[in-house]
């Protein structure tokens, strides 16, 4: 345990997965807040961090997926993975019932990724002691 | 939720629109904190001033105007846009160019808003 | 408290950051800012005369290469240091 007083912490996730490896690093980094006895109970993903969410992402064989470093925190640790509804939608991406509104055939977004109001991040500031953002240059 | 218990938030955009999306986020940020009632303020650091570049019309390439956006800031009550001294000179931006009530910081003041918020948000 | 810069040596990140940061303050550097600890970057130097402490994320450096040609004064540390400078600086101010 790295501290005796266990942290809350939220993650801000800007940065896209298909740009550089730093989604992968904001992942390893939420395992290791766990690890470290912290505790994470939401990741925000906003903007191109949306992307993320993908469920239709395919990544080489010999590369991590992003998708599964990130359901993997929600499996193993129910952290929740918010990503910003506005950002997510001009993004192609949908949960079932935005699917369903804008009269498309499935969700395109990963059923572990709930899409939200940036009023979730909000939330999750509020209660956190430590905000920690990740983004990448373009 | 009681005023002790608040969390101040300060918001730092730095890239120029619309070159990139963030610097939307970072406005829409801003508004949502605001909205639930949390402590905000935005800083607008290097790049981020030519957001306040006036007289943008974005009607041609059809995205909303974000100036108008950062205008309509007081209205919903974000505490105060701060704006990088240096950066602001450098890309030829006047007092009068500035949304209302925009304050003017140099180095040693961005480094006090800095120290002065429990989160920072680097957009 | 704590900046993590994530961009090459050219990008204007870089100066934004080298004029805020303190000597009382830790810097992380994260992918393409990784470049900004190897020997021989004049960028690197401007970054230690701030007197702030410095860091590289390990395995990001590992994979730029620059793990093995860190300018003297760069610390390397891996996800569960990252995750104790977090602890240790209550603020952290993304750079990139």
């Amino acid at each position: 345990m790295g501290m005796a007083v266990a942290l809350n912490y939220c993650l801000l996730i800007m940065a896209a997965p298909a740009s550089g490896y730093t989604s992968l690093t904001a992942a390893r980094f939420g395992a290791a807040v766990i690890a470290q006895g912290h505790i994470l109970p939401r990741v925000f993903f906003l903007d191109g961090g949306t992307s993320n969410g993908l469920a239709t992402a395919i990544t080489a064989q010999d590369e991590k997926s992003p998708l599964t470093e990130w359901t993997q925190l929600a499996t193993a640790h129910g952290t929740e993975l918010v990503l910003c509804v506005s950002s997510a939608v001009k993004r192609g991406l949908l949960d079932s019932a935005e699917a369903q509104r804008h009269g498309f055939p499935a969700a395109t977004a990963h059923p572990q990724f709930a899409l939200g109001g940036l009023g979730l991040l909000v939330e999750a500031m509020q209660s956190a002691d430590r905000v920690i953002t990740f983004g990448a240059p373009e | 939720m009681s005023a002790a218990a608040r969390k101040s938030v300060l918001v730092v955009t730095r890239h120029a629109q619309p070159g990139r999306s963030l610097a939307r986020a970072a406005l829409d940020t801003t508004l949502a904190t605001a909205a639930f009632d949390q402590p905000v303020n935005l800083l607008f650091l290097g790049a981020g001033v030519l957001q306040l570049i006036p007289h943008q019309d974005s009607s041609a390439v059809g995205v909303r105007n974000l100036r108008k956006v950062i205008d309509s800031m007081p209205l919903y009550d974000v505490e105060h846009c701060y704006v990088d001294t240096d950066a602001a000179q450098r890309h030829g931006l006047t007092t009068a160019d500035l949304p209302s009530g925009a304050i003017l910081v140099d180095v040693a003041a961005q480094r006090a808003l800095f120290d002065a918020h429990h989160h920072i948000l680097g957009f | 408290m704590l900046h993590t810069l994530n961009c090459s040596p050219e990008h204007p990140a870089l100066q934004d950051c080298l004029k805020l940061l303190r000597a009382e303050d830790a810097l992380l550097l994260l992918g393409d800012g990784v470049y900004l600890a190897l020997a021989q970057c004049s960028n690197g130097q401007a970054l230690q005369a701030t007197g702030a402490a410095l860091y590289v994320l390990e395995a990001d450096a590992r994979a730029a290469g620059v793990h093995a040609r860190l300018a003297l004064g760069f610390n390397v540390v891996d996800d569960a240091g990252f995750v104790a400078l977090t602890e240790r600086h209550a603020r952290q101010m993304a750079w990139y």
